[in-house]
């Protein structure tokens, strides 16, 4: 031991220079965020309560039925039923149980059409278990809910073109998809048929 | 007459207004007790303040402004809470007596401090000639009722944490005792008004400059005696759960956590009066600043009180500034401190206070 050891630990430098590094803190502004009237800022990436992406035209949903989302998901929480309807697959039941997801996004990742999205809202949670099992409606309503609090008019999900994956190998819907309007879209009056489209997709 | 050891000739023939020096006693009681207990429930305050802030954040702010109400909805809520009494274990020899009488121990041995306790020269309950010794006598005191508290608790963790305490207060006890020798010896006396007033004698006004090293072995042995970080390893919360009063609940619980509020107050007010002058200003100040003396007697009371206060409250920002800042000893650790370190420099402060005060 030397005998600036011998000094240091007499004096007690060290327990010295922690109260005066409590003491300097003391007069910092807290880092508390206060949640109820503070929110800490949503990041890019954030994979909250799930939705289905309702097409601004169309005002359905776009999920295809493919059951790569079912097959993906490690928590076996996405249950698919289709049926044939006038000839036409069509998803008749849709159910996520949100108390059963481990929110690893790979549903979103893997769907060909991007249909799913992992949405920022996390505010959700719930004394009631049903409150919690989403299905077709429940998404697409959770999917209102986060479009109608989006700032810009567009909105577009990191998942949907994960990294890492080379994009020649996706789909080609997946390849090409872009940012979705946030609003309903109304369709350009050109042909009769479709002109009736608008009021059907005025969403609530 | 018979010559008996036993009869003693009444010192004093009592006052003819006896009722009314009981009831002036029975108020200053009152006053202190209830002074006693809101800066508890403040101290509470401050500290979670204080160590929320050293650790950047923001501390208790939801009831009331600035959390002002917090130590009031804490108290009520320790009120009404169920009052949970372990049942003794087969074959238990335990009494459930201990367990109800440990706490109000611990209280009353600490409440009984502060009778000597002098606020400014005016304003004490006692005012005895042995009163720092009778400080450290009520502090062992407080020992009994932690020892009680964790053997009739028929736990292992209170157990422990009570026998910890014990072996802890012992030590420090006589390291503490010792670092007031200096003061002792300085003033000629043990009556905290002497000593104030025989500090009042230096330009300083405080024996903190010549006992400087006393001062240090009562501050490190005073967070011991209290069972405060960094030597708060009878209720070492990740080892202990809470210690020895891990199986008390409600009230009794509420009782504990008062006694340690209330040690801690009076260990900063010896504190105070024997190493900081108490209430007294520096002397060199009223010299620097004749205008002092022609204040009126009750302005210069009032001065006294609040600075006597204010070297109290610093000493407590000391207590939770070192809570703040030190993670806990070891408890092998906390016992070299003890005899190895504090005992020695009590003894050598001793030794050097004799000869200095022999010789000059």
């Amino acid at each position: 031991m030397t005998v600036r050891d011998i000094i240091k630990r007499a004096f007690l430098v060290e327990i010295i220079k922690g109260m005066a590094l409590t003491l300097k803190m003391m007069f910092t502004k807290p880092v508390t965020i206060q949640y109820p009237e503070e929110r800490r800022r949503v990041y890019e990436g954030f994979r909250g309560r799930h939705a289905f992406v309702r097409d601004a035209v169309s005002g359905k949903e776009k999920c295809i039925g493919c059951m790569k989302c079912a097959n993906i998901c490690p928590a076996q929480c996405i249950t698919i039923a289709k049926e044939k309807i006038e000839n036409k697959l069509v998803v008749v039941k849709y159910d996520i149980e949100a108390l059963r997801c481990i929110y690893c996004g790979y549903c979103v990742e893997v769907c060909p059409v991007c249909a799913l999205v992992l949405t920022e809202e996390y505010e959700y949670s719930s004394t009631d278990k049903a409150a919690l099992y989403f299905d077709k409606e429940k998404l697409l309503k959770n999917w209102d809910e986060f479009a109608a609090k989006q700032q810009s008019e567009t909105y577009f999900n990191k998942f949907w073109r994960p990294d890492g994956v080379d994009s020649a190998k996706m789909p080609k819907s997946k390849r090409e998809q872009g940012p979705v309007p946030t609003r309903p879209v109304l369709k350009p009056a050109e042909p009769a048929p479709v002109a009736a489209m608008p009021k059907e997709t005025a969403q609530p | 007459m018979n010559p008996s050891p036993y009869n003693f000739t009444w010192p004093f023939s009592p006052p003819d207004n006896i009722v009314l020096v009981i009831a002036i006693i029975l108020g200053k009681i009152l006053v202190m007790v209830a002074a006693a207990m809101l800066h508890v429930a403040y101290c509470t305050w401050f500290e979670r303040k204080i160590i929320g802030h050293m650790q950047v954040r923001i501390g208790p702010n939801r009831v009331g402004p600035f959390g002002l109400l917090q130590p009031i909805a804490d108290g009520i809520k320790l009120f009404f809470k169920e009052d949970v009494i372990p049942r003794p274990g087969v074959g238990s020899t335990k009494f459930r007596i201990v367990f109800k009488v440990a706490p109000l121990l611990v209280l009353f041995a600490t409440l009984s401090s502060l009778a000597v306790v002098p606020v400014f020269e005016a304003f004490y309950i006692a005012n005895i000639n042995i009163g720092l010794l009778y400080i450290l006598a009520l502090s062992a005191v407080s020992t009994y009722g932690i020892i009680m508290a964790g053997w009739a608790s028929d736990s292992k963790y209170a157990f422990l944490g009570s026998l910890r305490s014990s072996a802890q207060l012992i030590s420090y006890e006589v390291a503490m005792g010792l670092s007031l020798v200096g003061v002792m010896m300085l003033a000629g006396s043990l009556n905290f008004i002497d000593i104030v007033k025989a500090q009042q004698t230096s330009w300083h006004g405080m024996y903190l400059i010549p006992q400087f090293l006393g001062y240090f072995v009562f501050m490190v042995s005073a967070l011991a005696e209290t069972n405060r970080a960094p030597f708060d390893l009878p209720e070492a919360e990740s080892e202990l759960v809470a210690g020895y009063f891990v199986e008390y609940s409600g009230m009794r619980f509420a009782l504990f956590f008062l006694g340690e509020y209330i040690a801690m107050i009076v260990m900063s007010c010896v504190a105070v009066l024997c190493f900081w002058g108490g209430w007294g200003l520096p002397p060199v100040l009223y010299k620097v600043v004749p205008a002092l003396n022609d204040l009126p007697q009750s302005v210069k009371t009032f001065i006294e009180a609040v600075v006597f206060l204010c070297k109290v409250y610093s000493h407590l920002f000391l207590y939770y500034w070192i809570r703040a800042t030190l993670p806990r000893y070891r408890y092998d650790q906390l016992m070299r401190i003890g005899w190895t370190v504090l005992i020695p420099l009590a003894l050598v402060n001793i030794v050097i206070t004799a000869l200095v005060k022999y010789f000059f």
